[in-house]
């Protein structure tokens, strides 16, 4: 058994990035707690995975913060999905008598240059922008999955070999690699920017299912299964990649605000989602033509931005106290 | 420590071949050559003459290990819809802006988010900690287009508290929002890592002999607990690089500075491919480099790290 578990690398030390320590924290700690209870998931006995996550959601929702942006988070992405569907305004109609207003009864956070309801137009931007945002982030945890547990469910030199190739991509500035691949598409829509933005910050994922999974690999139900003849794909459908599940919840919210920023980078500088479709990002290149007179309607779109990623970041952060009791006493 | 610098330094090799290989691979997937445009209509004859010119009629093997033959003494090759200018003369030309608004800015961090971390972890719990924390998570999560556009009203436009340039980079009165702008993100970020390690540092032994020994509290913290407290900072400079770069597209959009982010930009709208492709490659470099001599001072500082396997 190929087993890799001692870090080569200075890298793979360090605390490179806030993000990374955080997922390793994170993934050190789901290992942990689970590792007591598995074994009584052996033998094809019913798995009572219920009581860790029911302890988890009992420590989530102790943490105040964490509720606090959950509930915020919640209450965004439903009123981008349901706005548009009640709201009286047309997100699309041009109107220049009425452009650039001040909130009002009828324009509640008042009207763009265009005099399209601001209201309307975020919640229809929060669509593309949070809708681009989960896809990216889940086409980046599946490469993640399927590539970190090839790497260290395999071991040896083709995981030597994969993390090496990882390495010398790690820590590109994305935004160049995503702007060429735009570039490669050549016209930008919806699935245009996820592909930009996943094929620019996959990397994480993928190192940290990789570390996950070579730790797992280690315990002792995984030998237990191969003694009794448990085929390879028994043993990483049923016992690794199951438990990966704490740490990808929590690098949903991790990636998320990344991948909605680099959106809203992109669509800023004119290279992303344009003009009429909405996304904050689009929206706040919009708004800033006008700034010294209507400053609001670049400050809407970017406080929606904001807020996601706040909220995200305590969930994130909830997320992993949550799963690790050990922190939480501190 | 020798032996990991120079273990460190060959890997860098590889590791840009390959970075410069995909950059390659990603910009020759891209439609369209910039000389059979429409637009242009440019006889059959002179394409041709381009073509070969340029190179691209070579097979893809040839194409790369000519680009890497460039790259490694420093030619990154004619632009290709600017006549007669080359890709180092657009860096040349827009490059020191970048340098010169990312060194600031990394400056800014510094001076503002280290302190900043320390006086939080110094009063963990009290409302200024908290007030700190409010500040560094909104720097965090603001995107720097509102950060910039928000100074610019507010400072220049609203209260009219200085008159200062809100495009261009030549006085150094329009250097200010810039630079304030791309560092309050790094800011912030540095004054989460520096309170996190710091709070950890605290709780040392060393930290409690230090103090029973009788030592001033204001060189306790300054010497004893920050230079421990700042290692996590300078393992963040990297990640902070990249930071910089995206922050520096948007903000030089903003401010009408001619840096790198924005020329960048134009080149994608103009096709200039050879421009792109040179300069993604260049911020690869600065990128590898930066990383390169990141785990070089983390040995130095770090001790434990050193004697391990590099």
């Amino acid at each position: 058994m190929a087993v890799n578990p001692a870090p080569r690398r200075v890298r793979d030390r360090a605390p490179w990035r806030l993000k990374d320590r955080r997922y390793r924290a994170a993934a050190e700690s789901v290992t942990a707690e689970q590792r007591p209870e598995r074994p009584q998931h052996e033998a094809g006995a019913p798995v009572r995975q219920s009581s860790l996550w029911r302890d988890a959601w009992r420590r989530y929702v102790r943490n105040r913060a964490a509720v606090v942006a959950a509930v915020a988070f919640g209450l965004l992405v439903a009123f981008c999905l349901f706005y548009p569907l009640v709201s009286p305004h047309d997100p699309y109609e041009v109107n220049f008598s009425q452009a650039s207003e001040s909130p009002s009864l009828e324009h509640p956070l008042g009207t763009d240059r265009f005099g399209r309801d601001l209201l309307t137009r975020t919640a229809l931007g929060g669509r593309v922008s949070i809708g681009i945002g989960f896809a990216a982030t889940i086409a980046i945890l599946l490469i993640g999955v399927v590539y970190g547990s090839i790497a260290g469910f395999v071991g040896g030199w083709l995981d030597n070999g994969m993390m090496r190739f990882l390495d010398a991509l790690y820590g590109l500035p994305y935004l160049p690699f995503a702007i060429i691949t735009i570039a490669i598409f050549g016209n930008v829509t919806f699935w245009v920017m996820v592909v930009a933005l996943a094929i620019a910050s996959w990397f994480t994922a993928a190192r940290i299912v990789r570390g996950q999974i070579i730790t797992l690999k280690q315990n002792d139900y995984v030998r237990a299964a191969k003694a009794i003849g448990a085929r390879w794909h028994r043993i990483l459908g049923r016992h690794l990649l199951p438990n990966t599940l704490g740490v990808l919840i929590i690098a949903i919210f991790l990636e998320l605000p990344a991948v909605i920023l680099g959106e809203a980078f992109i669509s800023f500088i004119g290279l992303g989602i344009s003009p009429p479709d909405a996304s904050w990002g689009a929206m706040a290149q919009d708004g800033r033509a006008v700034y010294r007179v209507h400053p609001i309607e670049i400050v809407i779109p970017s406080v929606a931005i904001a807020t996601l990623i706040l909220s995200a970041n305590f969930i994130a952060d909830g997320l992993r106290d949550a799963l690790d009791p050990r922190t939480k006493e501190t | 420590m020798t032996a990991l610098v120079i273990r460190r330094l060959v890997w860098t090799i590889p590791v840009l071949l390959l970075v410069i290989f995909l950059t390659f691979v990603l910009m020759r997937q891209i439609e369209g050559n910039p000389f059979r445009t429409s637009e242009r209509a440019i006889p059959e004859s002179i394409q041709r003459n381009l073509e070969a010119k340029f190179g691209l009629n070579d097979p893809w093997y040839v194409q790369y290990a000519k680009y890497v033959e460039g790259v490694a003494t420093f030619d990154l090759g004619p632009s290709l819809t600017q006549r007669g200018q080359t890709v180092n003369e657009v860096v040349r030309e827009h490059f020191p802006e970048s340098l010169e608004l990312g060194g600031l800015a990394f400056l800014f961090a510094i001076v503002v988010g280290i302190p900043l971390g320390v006086v939080a972890a110094l009063r963990a719990n009290t409302p200024t900690d908290y007030a700190a924390m409010v500040v560094s998570n909104l720097g965090f999560a603001v995107p720097s287009f509102l950060v910039a556009t928000l100074l610019i009203y507010f400072v220049v436009v609203r209260w009219g508290v200085a008159d200062i340039p809100t495009s261009g980079w030549t006085t150094w009165q329009s250097k200010i929002l810039p630079v304030v702008a791309l560092g309050l993100g790094p800011a912030a970020y540095f004054a989460r890592l520096v309170r996190g390690s710091m709070l950890e540092t605290l709780q040392q032994d060393y930290i409690r002999t230090a103090k029973a020994k009788g030592l001033p509290h204001r060189r306790v913290v300054l010497v004893h607990a920050l230079r421990n407290s700042l290692i996590p900072a300078v393992t963040a400079a990297g990640p902070l690089l990249g930071f910089l770069i995206t922050g520096s597209f948007v903000i030089e959009q903003i401010f009408a500075i001619p840096g790198i982010g924005r020329y960048y930009v134009t080149a994608v709208t103009g096709r200039d491919y050879s421009v792109v492709m040179g300069l993604t490659v260049l911020l690869a470099i600065i990128v590898i480099v930066a990383n390169l001599v990141v785990d070089i001072v983390y040995g130095f500082l770090d001790p434990r790290t050193r004697d391990a396997r590099a």
